[in-house]
């Protein structure tokens, strides 16, 4: 019997993904018209593109059965590892600091890719050790998260190293670690937040470069001094705040379009669509995100098997720490860390490394409702 | 919404289920928090980042307004206003070591001014030395004095020292600046530490009418000359040059002090405000107000001009009109010329006029000669140039002597005392006094000028011939009496301010007992305290001049206008002006009437009277008659002078030779023309003029020939030779 053809994307998370894309193509045309000069529609149009190409790939995905990658795990965490280096050896040679590898079309950033490179690797090892899990598979997760976040870390890449952290907890978590594992681990990232922010600087040992210690502590500590971190996150603030509850509009948002707000089309662009559409604006797209976190957590209870499990916990926190610490730091409550917004912020290797994620979200949630079929049950939402 | 399917499907652990029932809970809270910030910052808080968006993207940018026109008593400009192209450094956008630089060249200059302030009072006790050993100036004390006289003439020179080697950018700036506005690099270095130096947080002025290409290169090219301001400015011009220049005073930013002053209240930071002359008296009506526009400022700062805000248009200043008769100012700065040429062989350089409305105050004209082309203040000018003006060689052109000038007053103070003597009854007008020729005081012997002796004298005589006898006799007599010759003179307007409406004026002294004797008291307990010996040079330098307690000679040596008396030619116009209008004590002023641009009256200066003097107008008679003599009368000591003067029979006048040890002496003249339409008192002094027949009152009869518009400009030296 010929299998009738149908959507084999979860039709919520896809309104959810496309809401976001939509948001972000709006803001970004009414933040960045007067970027480039001659060009109004640069980033938009990039965007788009990055979006659509995204789409593919997220469809591509979604038609993957994901248990296979569980066998690549090897080869995936090789290409993590050999990515990363490849950016610090290119950095290396020019003797720059970036995060990036040009390629013809775009800059490609191997830590966002790696991002969901590293949550199909340790969820495939983590499957391994199911049996067992004590201290020792608790220890070399932890182990084999950090090696890839130490790397971005030096890159530097501080934001993404967070990611990783967050990513790599969040599988444990799901795999059912020990609270007292979890503790123990959150106690340990306590204090080596501490010495790295307190102790090291003090003792005159310089762990984090000092603009980076810079950022994450100035939003406790708000400057009038332009140029300075606490400066930015101030600008943002007003942005946000002169909003009001339905937004100054495109013309009226001078926060955007006078440049007072930094980094408008990537680490704020949540700002730029808090001045313009206001408090409305900005519970749409904290709705669409809550719709998309709520999707991911529903994949994860229905996954077929617990590889799939873990894949969508993972993905599924990973955005939600993402967008919580870029949010967060949009309304002045995180330090500003250079994590971006998925899908809003404008950039080809988030968006593609985002709509991948959410590719596999999909064909975990496809092959859940296809293996239900076989065994008799009704489709969930049909 | 509950789904029935969902309990088919695979069940998870309950471990997993409790997990991810942890997570949603996480997710939700997350999202709480962000919810709720975000409602605090919109809808609670929204109203306070509107207005501070608002805050940062607008400036309002001050346009300056072009002061009011200055115009004489017949509507002729004498002060107005060009529009210029100026270059202007900005003190922010200067390294720390230029700043460092100005800051050690402001205290190397005030203290090489200290240095000429002492050289300046060692020279006068030298000189007073001299004075006393009767035998000249020893070899040793005549070197001394030439060295001295030198180093209190002008303070050392303190250079500017060059920028630092370091400040490679700052040297291009320069470099690029100069050959851009034609300005050595050096001098713009100069420059700027000088304006630095005088006003710390003003921008400085490098160049004024910067030529249009120049100003449309830099305009262009912002970011080659970071610090660098073009801007059009209002420059004051002064069509008259030199002409009452030490009247206007100028006009600079005002001060981060001033702006905190009462008088500058509503003034903003940047604007020019009057300094000094009529600009400061008169700035509330000359200064205009300020327009302004709004911009949108981008965050790097510079302007976005797509979008047009509010825009207030500014207001020129009021024009004033001033009493002064340009005319009369420009005969009156020639006369004194006339009367300081005339007197070259004694050294004469420099004088001073005041020509006055006897009814009502009204200033004439009034100045100090050597004059300057008050144009130099429009444009930066140098220290070096300013020390020049300053300077005693050129007879000190920015001082202006007519008000801010003491000297004793010589015989032209005769009138005064005569009006002292005849109210407090040492004498009545027909009383009568021999004047043999000598007049002991002690064991001195003091006589008239050239010896005279003019016989039997009452007041009007007196005052005809000048003699000094008589009023040495009434000195001496008003003496046992208190310091009532000081308060006639003080109450008739002399020894004190006269209130006019120009800053800078002195008060000048009219010595009494009171004053010597306290000052004595204070000399010798100064003398005692540094353990100096009462009367030498040292006990002067370190305790002042007041080396006796009074005695009868001082009221005698006053009742001449001689000895400690220190009064200004304005403060003798106002008393021979108090004695001619019957007791009206006016107060001498410039501004006339506040105008429109149009020249419409749009407020009336009201200078009202200081006081009223009252005395019996017999006695001011038998004064006017003496003085009408003085001027006319055959043994009068101007007549030759006035000899064919027209209005000779209104004429009053009295001449002054004021001796100045160890200078020549000071030739003065006042007098007072009782014309029914144009009455004037004229007041005139050139110092090392000699006798005031010689040089004073010739230039006088100058002033009163433009005045009257006699054409007749023939300097009549007179041939009296009477103090």
């Amino acid at each position: 019997m010929p299998r009738e053809w149908r959507l084999r994307l979860d039709p919520l998370l896809l309104l959810a993904t496309l809401g976001l894309v939509a948001g972000s193509l709006i803001a970004l045309n009414s933040a960045t018209a007067n970027d480039i000069p001659g060009q109004p529609d640069y980033y938009v149009l990039r965007q788009g593109i990055y979006a659509g190409v995204g789409l593919v790939l997220m469809y591509g995905a979604s038609r993957l059965d994901y248990s296979r990658l569980r066998e690549l795990r090897y080869p995936v965490y090789g290409l993590l590892l050999a990515l990363i280096l490849m950016v610090l050896a290119v950095a290396g040679v020019t003797r720059g600091s970036r995060s990036w590898i040009e390629l013809p079309f775009f800059n490609f950033q191997p830590s966002e890719l790696g991002k969901v490179l590293l949550i199909v690797a340790l969820a495939g090892f983590l499957v391994d050790r199911m049996r067992r899990m004590g201290r020792d598979t608790t220890a070399r997760i932890m182990v084999l998260g950090l090696v890839p976040t130490m790397l971005v870390m030096a890159e530097p890449d501080l934001g993404s190293a967070m990611v990783y952290v967050a990513g790599t907890l969040a599988l444990l978590f799901v795999a059912g670690a020990p609270w007292r594992h979890l503790a123990a681990l959150s106690a340990l990232f306590a204090v080596a937040v501490t010495l790295v922010l307190v102790a090291a600087p003090m003792a005159g040992v310089e762990v984090l470069k000092p603009y980076q210690v810079d950022r994450l502590t100035s939003f406790l500590a708000p400057s009038a001094d332009p140029g300075d971190e606490g400066y930015q996150q101030h600008q943002a603030l007003i942005a946000m705040g002169s909003g009001e509850k339905t937004g100054r509009g495109v013309e009226n948002a001078t926060q955007t379009s006078l440049n007072f707000l930094p980094e408008h089309h990537t680490d704020f662009i949540f700002a730029v669509v808090g001045e313009t559409y206001g408090f409305a604006g900005c519970a749409l797209i904290l709705s669409l995100y809550a719709l998309l976190i709520w999707r991911g957590l529903h994949i994860l209870t229905v996954a077929k098997n617990l590889y799939g499990a873990l894949l969508a916990g993972g993905i599924t926190v990973m955005l939600l720490f993402q967008l919580f610490v870029n949010i967060g730091m949009n309304v002045g409550i995180m330090p500003i860390t250079g994590v971006t917004a998925p899908l809003l912020s404008f950039g080809g290797s988030s968006m593609l490394a985002t709509f991948l994620a959410l590719g596999l979200l999909h064909s975990v949630h496809a092959q859940a409702r296809e293996t239900a079929e076989l065994k008799g049950r009704a489709p969930i939402f049909q | 919404m509950p789904n029935p399917v969902e309990e088919r499907r695979p069940p998870i652990t309950p471990q997993l289920a409790m997990r991810v029932a942890v997570l949603g809970g996480i997710a939700f809270v997350l999202f709480a928090i962000v919810f709720f910030r975000l409602w605090f910052l919109q809808v609670l808080s929204g109203e306070d980042y509107v207005s501070q968006a608002r805050d940062n993207r607008v400036r309002k940018v001050r346009i300056e307004a072009p002061r009011g026109d200055i115009v004489d008593r017949h509507g002729t400009v004498l002060v107005k206003t060009r529009v210029a192209a100026v270059v202007q450094i900005a003190p922010g956008s200067l390294p720390d070591a230029v700043l460092d630089q100005a800051d050690a060249f402001r205290k190397a200059r005030s203290a090489a001014e200290q240095d000429r302030l002492q050289a300046a009072a060692r020279l006068r006790s030298l000189e007073r030395d001299i004075r006393e050993r009767r035998r000249g100036a020893s070899r040793k004390q005549r070197r001394e004095r030439r060295a001295l006289s030198r180093e209190a003439r002008r303070a050392a020179p303190v250079t500017v020292p060059r920028l630092p080697a370091s400040e490679t950018e700052q040297r291009r700036l320069y470099r690029r600046l100069g050959k851009v506005i034609d300005v050595r690099p050096r001098v713009i270095h100069e420059r700027v530490i000088e304006g630095i130096a005088e006003l710390p947080y003003s921008n400085v002025t490098i160049r004024t009418a910067v030529p249009r290409d120049a100003f449309n290169y830099i305009r262009e090219r912002k970011e080659q000359f970071p610090g660098v301001d073009v801007e059009k400015r209002y420059l004051r011009e002064y069509p008259h040059e030199e002409l009452g220049a030490q009247l206007f005073g100028t006009t600079r930013e005002i001060s981060p002090e001033e702006l905190e002053m009462k008088r500058y209240r509503g003034v903003a930071a940047g604007t020019r405000i009057g300094a000094d002359g009529i600009e400061e008296s008169y700035d509330d009506y000359l200064r205009g107000t300020d327009g302004f526009t709004r911009v949108i400022i981008n965050a790097l700062g510079s302007r976005d001009d797509r979008r047009r805000m509010a825009r207030r248009e500014p207001r020129q200043g009021q024009r004033l009109r001033l009493t002064l008769d340009l005319k009369l100012q420009r005969a009156a700065n020639d006369a004194i010329r006339r009367g300081v040429e005339a007197a070259s062989q004694n050294g004469a350089k420099a004088g001073a006029f005041v020509a006055m409305d006897p009814r009502n105050g009204e200033i004439l004209a009034l100045g100090s000669y050597p004059s300057f082309d008050a144009n130099e203040f429009a444009r930066p000018i140098s220290q070096k140039r300013y020390d020049e003006l300053s300077s005693e060689e050129l007879g000190a052109p920015l001082f202006n002597r007519a008000i801010a000038a003491t000297y004793p007053t010589g015989s032209t103070f005769k009138p005064i005392t005569a009006m002292a003597a005849l109210e407090e009854g040492v004498i009545t007008p027909t009383s009568t006094i021999v004047d043999d020729g000598e007049f002991e005081l002690g064991d001195r012997v003091l006589k008239n000028a050239k010896d005279a002796s003019y016989g039997a004298l009452q007041l009007p005589g007196a005052l005809t011939v000048s003699s000094d006898i008589f009023f040495y006799e009434l000195g001496l007599q008003m003496n046992g009496q208190g310091p009532v010759l000081q308060d006639w003179a003080r109450r008739l307007g002399v020894g004190r301010r006269t209130g006019i409406d120009i800053p800078g004026e002195f008060g000048g002294l009219i010595p009494d007992a009171d004053w010597r004797n306290k000052g004595y008291e204070e000399y010798l307990k100064c003398a005692k305290k540094a353990k100096v010996e009462v009367g030498t040079t040292a006990a002067l330098f370190a305790c002042g001049g007041i080396e006796r307690p009074w005695t009868a000679g001082d009221n005698v040596n006053l009742a001449v206008g001689q000895g400690d008396l220190q009064a200004t030619p304005l403060q003798l116009a106002t008393g021979y002006a108090t004695i001619a209008n019957g007791g009206r004590v006016v107060r001498p002023h410039l501004g006339q009437q506040v105008e429109d641009g149009q020249g419409r009256l749009v407020e009336e200066i009201r200078t009202p009277l200081r006081r009223r003097v009252q005395f019996d107008p017999a006695h001011r008679d038998a004064i006017m008659t003496g003085l009408h003599g003085a001027a006319t009368a055959a043994n009068g000591t101007s007549s030759d002078v006035f000899a064919d003067f027209r209005y000779r029979d209104v004429l009053y006048g009295k001449t002054g030779t004021a001796e100045r040890q160890p200078n020549p002496d000071q030739s003065w003249y006042a007098c007072y023309v009782d014309h029914p339409t144009r009455p004037i008192v004229v007041v005139t002094t050139i110092e090392r003029g000699g006798f005031g027949a010689e040089t004073a009152a010739p230039a006088a009869r100058l002033i009163l020939n433009e005045w009257f518009d006699l054409q007749d400009d023939e300097f009549k030296a007179g041939s009296d030779q009477s103090n």
